[in-house]
């Protein structure tokens, strides 16, 4: 089992509160990935479950039990450094056995543990070597090796493939995951980068400030974000946040204008707002296409084109100076400097009021 | 901007005597490279320092030896008659190594003994109390910059003062006894013990000298990375075990560089000693520094070749000890590369 719930939980240091009223429910087996910038608590999050920092209010539980003033060691978790923490005088074999010796098991277990988890993790051949002696993705391996040894109640791993070089975070980022898929173990999972949580994560926890943004499937994030954060922060190329004015507002639709001649109706309910109040639409630059054949359209000056190939990436600028990025299919010719007309259907769009909240969706 | 312009003038005149000094060596350096090369410049501004060396290292070395193979109390070499290894053989002149008093030089002797017997004892508390106090000077305690000041103080005082100060503690009528009356506990003469005074001596060096080895262990203490003991919190690692498995191992780099320099700092012990204790009771606390002193300057029938001779064979356990450091230290660099 690896059921964990947080209530209310709160930190402050001193007179700065850090995590403000947190409220999430894993259910055991889950991936949860809590994503946001620095700063924005996460990290702290973890070492409140783990047990290495408590929460100056609110409860932990752990399959039902409440461990909110229970040590580190006797949760039952097993947790992977953004630094791997290996012991460096120990070898791979010792830094893996640590851990079991300290609870007394026996010899003949703790290598029959070392050896699957080797095998699993694919470290056989270095259980004789020291950590300085490996490389930064077997390293990483060791450390989850560290944790799997423990056949914990549920994983923490505080950005594991932060000090790895990119190609190498894919390839472990891969292994994570199928990891998770063998184990079928609780895991959670920090990180900054939102690529990692969109492709790791059963559901994504987003953070900002020490509150929870938004909490759901890494899709349902994606296309329905609560607010401007989390459109802002979930998908790459970042979505296009077009300031705008609501033009008519009703219960089952709302028109809103814009520069460059923008006009679009979006399905919303708008009953709550006033004609001629500010509005932001948000627009993906891969939903954005070149020509005037869509629901909406605007003009604007190509800044740059980056041609990859398969597709364009185009960098603009409204006449009311609003950047826009637009991931083009196929290869385009224009040129910096040019003139050019983009597209989109209204059903790709995301319309937040002034407040930055999504607007919710039509009255049925 | 004034202020930045009212620098730039403080340094501009500051600057100028170096800029003129640098112009008027300018031209014989140039010849000087002209004639030697790179090398010779090398040479040129290694010379100072060499010269430095040569004259308060490397000369008094030479003159001590040239001492040690002449004999009579003349002060000037050129008044000594050359005796070879004479003082050598009469300081190894003994029925029996492990009891000085059938040796010629019974004194020399003695105080080898006991500074064995300080070295050990002196570097195994020095070491255990260091080690000690860096680990609580390394917890979040209240106050922690005070006391790592007070704990570094004494580094900082004259070894004549460090045993100016204890003796007025532990003489006679001093501060303990004065203490332990008033608590209604019996006053002990402890300078004239034996026992106590070669205690008293590896108390107050120890006192006198830890903060420095403190300094070195904390620094080796707080490069070991958080993460570790965190990783080691969350395998349920008893504190005990937390020391001798991880803390231990990671500090043992610095614990090298503290025995050895406590040892090669124990054997030359003195001045504490000296002005606490002047090597008594009788001879429990003589030691081989004060013994050549006394051989060679300070008594009656003074013998400066002897106490050359004995201040060379001490040279020489000190160039075993810095061996051993040097090569302990050669070891944990290859031992940091291969990490």
């Amino acid at each position: 089992m690896g059921q964990i719930t947080l209530s209310d939980i709160q930190r402050a240091y001193g007179n700065v509160k850090v995590l403000h009223d947190i409220n999430l429910d894993i259910a055991d087996g889950e991936f949860v990935v809590l994503v946001g910038p620095s700063g924005c608590g996460k990290s702290t999050l973890l070492r409140l479950l783990s047990g290495l920092d408590k929460p100056t209010a609110g409860r932990i539980e752990i399959d039902g039990k409440d461990v909110t003033q229970v040590s580190a060691a006797d949760r039952g978790l097993a947790m992977v450094f953004q630094s791997y923490a290996l012991y460096p005088h120990m070898s791979v074999r010792q830094n893996l056995a640590f851990g079991l010796e300290n609870i007394q098991m026996p010899k003949a277990e703790i290598a029959e543990r070392i050896t699957e988890a080797a095998r699993m993790l694919e470290i056989t051949d270095y259980l004789d070597r020291r950590p300085g002696q490996l490389s930064g993705g077997q390293k990483q391996r060791v450390a989850i090796g560290r944790a799997v040894v423990r056949n914990p109640t549920a994983f923490l791993l505080d950005e594991p493939l932060s000090n790895l070089d990119a190609e190498l975070r894919i390839s472990t980022r891969a292994e994570i995951s199928a990891l998770h898929d063998r184990l079928k173990t609780t895991m959670i999972y920090v990180t900054h980068d939102q690529v990692e949580a969109m492709t790791l994560a059963d559901r994504i926890v987003v953070m900002r400030a020490g509150r929870i943004e938004q909490v759901g499937r890494p899709l349902d994030l994606y296309n329905t974000p609560a607010n401007l954060f989390v459109a802002g922060f979930i998908g790459a190329p970042r979505m296009n946040l077009l300031p705008v004015k609501i033009a008519e507002a009703g219960p089952q639709s709302v028109r809103v204008e814009g520069a460059g001649g923008l006009s679009i109706m979006v399905a919303a309910d708008g009953s709550a707002l006033q004609p001629g109040t500010d509005a932001t639409l948000g627009i993906r630059p891969h939903d954005i296409r070149t020509g005037t054949g869509g629901d909406g359209s605007f003009t604007a000056t190509v800044d740059l084109m980056e041609a990859l190939g398969p597709e364009t990436v185009a960098h603009a600028t409204t006449d009311d100076g609003q950047k826009i990025l637009a991931v083009l299919n196929g290869q385009d010719t224009t040129k910096a400097g040019d003139g050019i007309s983009f597209a989109f259907d209204a059903g790709r769009t995301h319309l937040f009021d002034a407040e930055g909240q999504r607007l919710p969706p039509p009255r049925t | 901007m004034a202020t930045r312009s009212i620098s730039s003038r403080i340094g501009a005149v500051l600057a100028a005597p170096v800029i003129w000094l640098a112009r008027l060596l300018n031209l014989p350096l140039k010849w000087w490279q002209g004639m030697t090369g790179t090398g010779g410049m090398a040479a040129f501004f290694l010379a100072p320092n060499m010269a430095i060396f040569g004259i308060f290292v490397l000369l008094p070395l030479v003159i001590n030896f040239a001492y040690s193979m002449t004999s009579g109390q003349a002060l000037f070499l050129s008044d000594r008659s050359y005796v070879g290894g004479e003082q050598y053989a009469r300081l190894m002149d003994c029925g029996n190594y492990l009891d000085p008093t059938t040796c010629r030089e019974d004194l020399f002797w003695i105080a080898l003994r006991n500074t064995a017997l300080f070295v050990v004892v002196q570097v195994s508390m020095m070491t255990v109390v260091a080690m000690i106090t860096a680990l609580i000077l390394n917890r979040e305690i209240r106050g922690r910059g005070f006391w790592r000041a007070v704990f570094f103080f004494p580094v900082l005082l004259s070894p004549v003062v460090v045993g100016l100060i204890w003796r007025w503690i532990l003489q006679r009528e001093g501060l303990l006894n004065f203490i332990l009356y008033n608590v209604g506990l019996e006053p002990h003469v402890w300078l004239t013990d034996r026992f106590y005074s070669f205690v008293a001596t590896v108390g107050v060096s120890v006192w006198a000298h830890m903060g420095f080895y403190t300094l070195i262990l904390l620094a080796g203490l707080q490069a070991i990375p958080r993460d570790l003991y965190e990783a080691a919190e969350m395998d349920g690692t008893r504190a005990g075990r937390v020391f001798w498995r991880i803390t231990l191992p990671l500090l043992m780099p610095n614990l090298l560089v503290v025995i050895v320099l406590a040892l090669i700092r124990a054997v030359q012990i003195f001045d504490e000693a000296y002005v606490l204790t002047g090597g008594g009771p009788g001879t429990s606390t003589l030691y081989l520094t004060q013994y050549i002193y006394e051989v060679g300057f300070a008594s009656l029938l003074r013998n400066p070749g002897l106490a050359a001779a004995a201040s060379i064979i001490m040279g020489l356990i000190l160039v075993v000890l810095t061996l051993i450091q040097l090569g302990l230290g050669r070891r944990n660099e290859k031992a940091g590369e291969r990490k």
